[in-house]
């Protein structure tokens, strides 16, 4: 929108934010209104900028591995894996077999939790306040076996770079094997109250159609993209810590709507039980960590790794000048390249619609800002 | 949706029983704190604490500064004097700036002698920020929030 | 947590990674860098291993269809193409970029573009590169292309080609100062609109922020 004069009576602009509970923090949209319907939007984001980007560049790579969780902190274990990744490709070093069948069952209930805040926040959105209540509480189990694991609940710097810093508890096949069996009849239990409900489904259906050319345009990535019926999960094309030894399908959507992508969300954390079922039953034993140096210094170069994070691709580009700290680190944010489609989303919808699209994005401000 | 549906509101009362169903007093989840106790997972990473021999009550730690080397955000200085006699280096001070630690753990990590550890406290609160600076004393004894009754 | 496979003495462990990275790595980077994109015949060969002073970036040259594509359309243009790392690369000039990018998109289906930043060399006299990275779902294969642009060049903007450039080249001119050509709607976006300098620029410190900017709209002294 580069035109800043509303002269046109006919026109309303109104702020959505930043202070608005339906933005998931601090995104302020500027709505550009005809009656009630959307006309244009303008995204101001950055109120949560830290400037990560610049911290990596001033610590070594082992100090940076915190601060990755601090981007999206509702799956800090899916940052961190991918910039664990990023560096071992950098070093040309492998997480032993040990730790990257930890870091798959890791990283899949991270994707879960991630699901259920989005579940739980998008429903309220929509109107619906009991999934909340359900979804928190599963996922307290989840963030109850990553205190266990690594001593922290959510920015859980549960990697290392090379494999792990922590084995496995005793009880921890114990504990995630029963956090499975009791998960699976709770997303029935979902289904249940929302699927079929005349309230969600016309809320939701037809609405903030993002077409698989339009998601391509404009890089989404991630459920938003699989909803349009692209079967494209990084897992499956690129495969990373050992994802292709694990028998999962990619759900897909038909309509490219937001009743689609709750779809395939739903689907998505039935297919992590059942990764997390298969990779389980078979932990190898050995070490957990790699054989890299104590001071990591990778060699002069330049490499992009990217995980399917459960909001989409979630990228790192480093440049290596041969010193203990990147010369330059970037990250590709999911959930800030998937706002930017929020435009075409919202362009013609009415209003109330326009708080069911910001949450079927799912987006996270600390991503969107870092 | 089909007619029926429509005027038997099924599809509402299938989410209606699904809500009644977790009425079960014995399946509640919320923890009542303060009063009641939250269990700490044993490796939590909470309070930071200084670990000094059980019998001797002298410290661990040796000075060897890896900690304060490790911090990404350089909040650990550590103050040590060379012993003229033995010529090993002794600690004097020790600060921990809790206010800007985020709880990674690569100080205890880096600890070769395991005396820097992070520890099941959570009880961080302090009405001041100098109170967030913890000297050798605090790390060696540990936080004391204040107790309450219920 | 004792049973965590600790190395036992850290100070001790020091000692071979030291080794294994040979060069002390001295602040060369950018040297580096620029020896590599300076205007030269266009497959380099591998670089020499006895090569001790400037380390640069061991990539093999990348052949196949694509680059000879690419050479018959922009010759010259294309200063090269290489692997490092498994992750294949095009090195061009500013104004072969966006030609290779509808080029790559229309003759190849590289549909969608991934990533799209810059890196600054402030030694360069072209100090900034920028780096896209476009994907092809049909070939399941990345390619990343760079190219340097000086301080005061503009380039033309990728926004025609994949509108997911539109934030990504704001975020690159609000965090480097590179101005697009032809881009809609060129403002900063992370930073607030009057902010003056550019953070991640390399002569910009971790600390630095703009004072005035923090009195006026803050109403203190400092941020910090």
């Amino acid at each position: 929108m580069a035109e800043a004069t509303f002269l046109d009576s006919n026109e309303l602009v109104i702020n959505m934010g930043p202070q608005h509970p339906s933005t998931h923090g601090v995104l302020r949209v500027i709505l550009k209104l005809d009656g009630e319907k959307v006309m244009g939007t303008d995204c101001v984001i950055g109120y949560l900028h830290r400037g990560v980007e610049k911290i990596g560049e001033n610590r070594t790579y082992t100090q940076f591995a915190p601060y990755v969780d601090r981007m999206d902190y509702i799956a800090a274990v899916s940052n961190g894996l991918g910039y664990c990744l990023a560096v071992e490709k950098l070093l040309n070093a492998e997480a032993p077999p040990r730790a990257q069948v930890t870091r798959v069952i890791l990283t899949e209930l991270n994707r879960i939790a991630s699901h259920l805040i989005w579940l739980g926040t998008h429903a309220l959105d929509i109107g619906a306040i009991t999934p909340l209540f359900y979804t928190l509480r599963e996922r307290e189990e989840i963030l109850n076996i990553f205190e266990e694991y690594c001593g922290a609940r959510l920015t859980t710097h549960a990697f290392r770079i090379g494999g792990l810093q922590y084995n496995l508890y005793d009880k921890f096949t114990e504990d995630v094997t029963s956090f499975c069996d009791r998960f699976s009849p709770r997303v029935d239990e979902y289904e249940a109250l929302l699927t079929n409900n005349r309230i969600w489904v016309s809320r939701l259906r037809d609405v903030g159609v993002l077409s698989a050319a339009d998601c391509k345009q404009y890089g989404v990535t991630g459920p938003v993209l699989r909803a349009a019926g692209v079967k494209w999960d990084i897992r499956k094309a690129l495969p990373y810590s050992g994802y292709e030894n694990y028998d999962f399908e990619v759900p897909v959507g038909t309509n490219a709507d937001t009743y689609d992508r709750y779809l395939v969300r739903m689907e998505e954390m039935r297919q992590s039980v059942r990764i997390i079922r298969q990779a389980v039953a078979n932990i190898p034993d050995g070490p957990i960590l790699g054989k890299v140096p104590k001071v990591l210094k990778p060699p002069v170069g330049e490499v992009y790794v990217s995980i399917e994070a459960p909001k989409g691709e979630l990228g790192y580009y480093i440049v290596s000048d041969g010193s203990t700290q990147p010369y330059r680190l970037r990250v590709r944010p999911p959930s800030f390249i998937n706002l930017q489609a929020l435009d075409k989303m919202v362009r013609g919808n009415l209003i109330a619609d326009c708080v069911a699209i910001i949450g079927t994005i799912d987006i996270v401000l600390g991503e969107v800002d870092r | 949706m089909k007619l029926w549906d429509k005027f038997l509101f099924t599809d509402l009362i299938q989410g209606l029983l699904t809500t009644f169903r977790q009425q079960n007093p014995k399946d509640v989840v919320t923890e009542q704190y303060p009063a009641q106790r939250p269990a700490i997972a044993e490796r939590y990473r909470g309070a930071p604490r200084l670990n000094v021999d059980a019998e001797t009550n002298e410290t661990l730690c040796i000075g060897c500064n890896l900690c304060a080397l490790a911090c990404p955000e350089n909040l650990i200085v550590v103050g040590t004097v060379r012993n003229a006699e033995t010529k090993k280096k002794e600690l004097t001070t020790f600060t921990y700036d809790t206010s800007r630690c985020m709880f990674c753990g690569l100080c205890e990590d880096a600890c070769p002698v395991d005396a820097l550890e992070l520890t099941q406290d959570f009880e961080l609160a302090s009405y001041t920020r100098e109170g967030a600076v913890w000297d050798r004393q605090t790390l060696e004894e540990g936080p004391k929030p204040t107790k309450y009754d219920f | 947590m004792d049973e965590n496979q600790k190395p036992p003495s850290a100070p001790a462990e020091d000692r071979p990674a030291a080794k294994e990275a040979a060069p002390p790595a001295p602040p060369v980077s950018a040297d580096a860098s620029a020896a590599e994109t300076a205007p030269k015949p266009a497959p380099k060969p591998a670089p020499k291993p006895a090569a001790k002073a400037p380390a640069v970036m061991e990539a093999t040259p990348w052949e196949g269809e694509i680059p000879a594509a690419a050479r018959e359309a922009f010759g010259e243009g294309i200063l090269r193409a290489a692997t490092y790392r498994e992750q294949d690369f095009f090195e061009t000039g500013p104004e072969t970029l966006v030609p290779l990018l509808t080029l790559l998109r229309d003759a190849f289906d590289y549909d969608y573009l991934v990533e799209e930043t810059a890196v600054d060399y402030p030694k360069d006299e072209k100090r900034f590169e920028l780096v896209y990275i476009v994907y092809s779902f049909s070939g399941n294969h990345r390619i990343r292309l760079k190219t340097r642009v000086a301080e005061n060049e503009e380039i033309a903007s990728a926004v025609p080609v994949y509108a997911a450039a539109n934030w990504m080249e704001r975020e690159i001119y609000d965090m480097f100062g590179v101005r697009f050509r032809g881009h809609p709607d060129l403002r900063r976006i992370l930073m607030p609109d009057e902010w003056q300098g550019h953070p991640l620029r390399k002569d910009y410190g971790i600390i630095q922020q703009d004072q005035r900017w923090v009195r006026e709209n803050l109403g203190i002294e400092s941020g910090q």
